[in-house]
């Protein structure tokens, strides 16, 4: 199915925002964040009205956000995390207040955060980054360590973690050079068959449900690969449609049980509700977008992050 | 005090040749004494044996439960017909032992019934060299059997459960299963003595080696005794630098860079050398340098150190056999790292900014010549550099309340050790000695329906020897095997009986290390093979003193 973009709406950014996350209840409480050049915003209103946060006092935080992630529990927990050049920033009341994790020098530029899905009992998170591998928490963001041990490649580009990971504690990591599984919640990684040539892995999405387990990964200019065993053997899926860089993958889980997959690429945004075999053009943009965010299972809102145009929002 | 015998009689042997059927009896006596002495050893509820002491002055006796040693201990039989049998069993118990860690009951016990088997059939009149060429072509059904029931085991509850089926020690089982979980096949684990009286593990980052710093004036870190770097260039030299001068155009290379953080790793430094560079450490303004020994006890050691630390950081080492020293260096031999410490004795690298493409393939190749290497010190060196090279370390530390039981579980744990590597690395079986039972299915119709009478006994011969290493673990248990094996022979393939609960199960719980499990066999059936096939025994005037097994 085709989906038509009813209307947009600028939302008065100007800035390219790097990576957007909602609240699981965005339909009732429209809490919604922007990781942008300028530092991090926030939204209560549904993405009307956007406000630069003020993290703290110290003027290195003062900066580009890179990734955000909010808690599956936001609900209740108000939790929400963001990346900045050399921290973790965590936040316990909706953003109002935020606290830095401490890391060992020099600086890790994050890149992607990955938050557990069974974050509220095990408060396990993850962040990537540019030179320094894999970095966990176990205490809900308070402490972090690195967890590196096989990862061979230790710059991490982008993570997903399995809807389940409570049960199967499977994650997978994109890097430079290759892609990389944990079977153990991330305490160690092992290189998995993705061809190295196709590498890098800029972005990840993965699900595991009744069906047979989906794992996608978007690269810098080979498009969009697909496996269905875990890593194993990989196929390139619509080279028209998907012919470059696949930048963000978001999978959006209906309420009529089936997936639909977003796909973000050079120019503009594509969807496939076939678990990743066909993919038709959501929107096209006319610069290249830079994040999305369907933060609604009904689907019927859609942020986008634009090249030096700040958040554009559209409806389905 | 009158003195004790040495442990080996030196008596002088008359040479001879013996013949069939002496030949063969007396092996299998000498196979069957060994063999005995082993076999109560096998399973969970294992018996011990009690070897006397080959010192003179310590007269306790040594209790042991693992075949592989017992097996060693014995070095001679008294007759020196019998001796010969004894000894093809002790080496391949003993190269069971040292290749896998594990398994070398199981192969004794096989082996056992195997030959003993083999040597019934040639007594009615069937052709030894027959009979071997059949049990080889049985062989390889059992190891297909044995593949397809092979299955592989992940996260840190299931490999505690493979580890506690090969070591019986919930508690060493539970840390092995998290350190295996997180190091996998190849990763370094060392198992050292600690004052403790505990179990304990620790993970370390990145890679390690074992030598430190040239000059403990170069530690900054005066608290933790190390220094620390970030962002560090290294230069690799595997030769001594003597010349003060020759330090010149590296520190003009780092100065020219914009490096502030070196470090210099050298076969050795002379005190001139390292003068100048502890005066680069105070003249130079925003750059600090640190001279780290080359690591390895040899060249060849020190030769694979320094490959594998330029692969890792993007280095180039200067090597003396190709005519180059520190005085030649360029801008492109100096490889980056995100953080390199050392101390006295040790120093290591954090995120290496190597090439992960060629560090991935340089493991492979390493990976590649530790599966075709059978030297032990061989395969030791390569699963270190192996391991040092995916990222971290594991150790764990061996407690408890004397030395020998400190010095008992760490023989423990390397034994539980390899044989973990192994099913990691391979997968697992059914335990209990249930998989050979459940390959018996391939070879029961060429057993009782085939042309050749050698082909139909050689697969009668595998499909019994096949049920003893059950029968053994259930009669070292206590239970009459007969009645076990019937009670499952009703039963569907997953059902194994656990000798602990005296329950059957239905799979899953009782486990073994398919690598191992495959080895024990193939060993124990090549072995016997070629022990049916001696027509004559031919004795040297002076046997050897020890033989070395393999």
């Amino acid at each position: 199915m085709r989906a038509e973009v009813i209307s947009l709406e600028f939302t008065g950014l100007d800035e390219s925002a790097y990576a957007l996350a909602a609240s699981p209840g965005f339909a009732k409480d429209g809490f919604c964040f922007a990781a942008t050049s300028e530092g991090l915003h926030r939204s209560t209103d549904g993405g009307r009205d956007w406000k630069l946060l003020r993290i703290t006092d110290e003027p290195v935080y003062q900066m580009a956000a890179t990734a955000l992630a909010v808690s599956p529990a936001f609900g209740q927990d108000r939790t929400v995390f963001a990346a900045v050049k050399g921290g973790i920033l965590r936040s316990s009341d909706g953003g109002d207040t935020w606290f830095a994790a401490k890391f060992p020098a020099p600086p890790p530029l994050f890149t992607t955060l990955a938050i557990s899905p069974n974050f509220a009992q095990d408060g396990l998170m993850l962040a990537g980054a540019m030179e320094d591998g894999v970095f966990s928490s176990t205490d809900r963001g308070v402490n972090w360590q690195p967890w590196n041990f096989g990862l061979f490649d230790l710059g991490v580009l982008c993570l997903a973690a399995s809807p389940h990971l409570g049960e199967d504690e499977t994650i997978f990591a994109g890097t430079e050079t290759g892609l990389y599984r944990s079977a153990n919640g991330g305490r160690a990684w092992r290189e998995i068959g993705f061809p190295s040539e196709f590498a890098p892995v800029l972005s990840l999405a993965y699900t595991a449900g009744k069906d047979e387990p989906l794992l996608l990964a978007g690269t810098e200019d080979k498009g969009l690969f697909i496996s269905c065993d875990e890593g194993a053997s990989w196929d390139r899926t619509s080279p028209d449609a998907l012919p470059g860089s696949v930048n963000q993958l978001q999978i959006l889980y209906k309420s009529d049980g089936h997936a639909e997959i977003y796909a973000l690429a050079e120019d503009g945004v594509l969807s496939s509700r076939d678990a990743g075999q066909n993919w038709d053009f959501l929107i096209r943009t006319e610069v290249p977008p830079t994040a999305i965010l369907v933060p609604d299972p009904g689907g019927e809102a859609m942020f986008l992050g634009l090249t030096g145009k700040g958040i554009v929002q559209y409806e389905l | 005090m009158s003195e004790k015998p040495p442990f080996h009689s030196r008596k002088t042997y008359r040479p001879g040749l013996v013949f069939q059927p002496q030949a063969q009896e007396n092996i299998k006596r000498g196979l069957n004494t060994l063999v005995s002495a082993i076999r109560p050893t096998l399973g969970p509820t294992a018996r011990t044996v009690a070897v006397t002491s080959l010192i003179e002055n310590k007269d306790t006796p040594e209790v042991l439960d693992d075949g592989g040693i017992i097996a060693r201990r014995v070095i001679e039989l008294h007759r020196r017909d019998a001796d010969v049998g004894a000894m093809l069993a002790r080496a391949l118990i003993c190269r069971q032992n040292e290749r896998m860690g594990d398994g070398s009951a199981t192969a004794a016990v096989l082996l056992q019934a195997i030959y003993n088997g083999g040597l019934h059939y040639l007594a009615s009149g069937g052709n030894a060299m027959r009979l071997r060429h059949h049990l080889e072509r049985a062989l390889e059904k059992s190891l297909v059997a044995l593949d397809e029931q092979t299955y592989t085991v992940e996260g840190k509850h299931r490999l505690a459960q493979v580890a506690e089926s090969i070591c019986h020690d919930p508690d060493l089982a539970k840390l092995l299963g998290e350190i295996f979980d997180i190091i996998g096949a190849y990763g370094r684990l060392d198992i050292r003595k600690d004052h403790s009286r505990i179990l304990r593990r620790e993970y370390i980052e990145g890679m390690a080696w074992d030598s430190g710093l040239f000059s403990r004036d170069m530690i900054v870190n005066r608290s933790e005794l190390q220094t620390v770097y970030e962002e560090p260039a290294l230069v690799l030299v595997d030769s001594k630098v003597n010349d003060p001068r020759h330090i010149m155009p590296m520190l003009e290379i780092a100065v020219d860079q914009e490096i502030e953080k070196l470090i210099l790793v050298a076969a050795d430094l002379s005190a001139e050398a390292m003068a100048g560079l502890m005066m680069a450490n105070g003249k130079l303004k925003n750059f600090q340098v640190m001279a780290v020994k080359g690591p390895g006890m040899n060249a060849d050691d020190r030769a694979a150190a320094f490959e594998d630390i330029a692969i890792a950081t993007g280095a180039k080492t200067l090597v003396e056999a190709a005519g180059d020293g520190l005085k030649d260096v360029t801008y492109g031999h100096f490889g980056r790292a995100r953080r390199g410490w050392a101390s006295a004795h040790n120093f290591g690298v954090i995120g290496g900014k190597g090439d992960p493409r060629k560090l991935r393939q340089h493991i492979s190749r390493l990976q590649g010549w530790l599966e075709q290497s059978d030297d032990p010190l061989m395969r030791e060196a390569l699963q270190k550099r192996i391991g040092r090279l995916m990222g971290g370390s594991a150790t764990l530390w061996i407690g408890g309340v004397s030395e020998i039981e400190i010095d008992q579980q760490k023989t423990l744990a390397e034994k539980t050790a390899s044989a973990m590597r192994a099913a990691v690395s391979d997968g697992v079986l059914p335990g209990g000695g249930m998989a050979y039972m459940n390959c018996r299915s391939v070879l029961e119709s060429k057993s009782q329906a085939g042309d050749d009478p050698d082909e139909r006994a050689a697969h009668r011969i595998l499909f019994d020897a096949l049920a003893e290493p059950a029968r053994a673990i259930y009669e070292n248990a206590g239970y009459e095997p007969g009645e076990v094996i019937a009670k499952l022979s009703d039963l569907d393939n997953g059902f194994g009986f656990d000798v602990i609960s005296g329950a059957i199960t239905n799979g899953g719980e009782l486990v073994d290390s398919a690598a191992v499990m495959k080895a024990a066999l193939r060993n124990a059936v090549l072995t016997a093979g070629m022990m049916l096939t001696i027509d004559v025994i031919a004795h040297h005037q002076t046997p050897e003193i020890a033989r070395q097994p393999g």
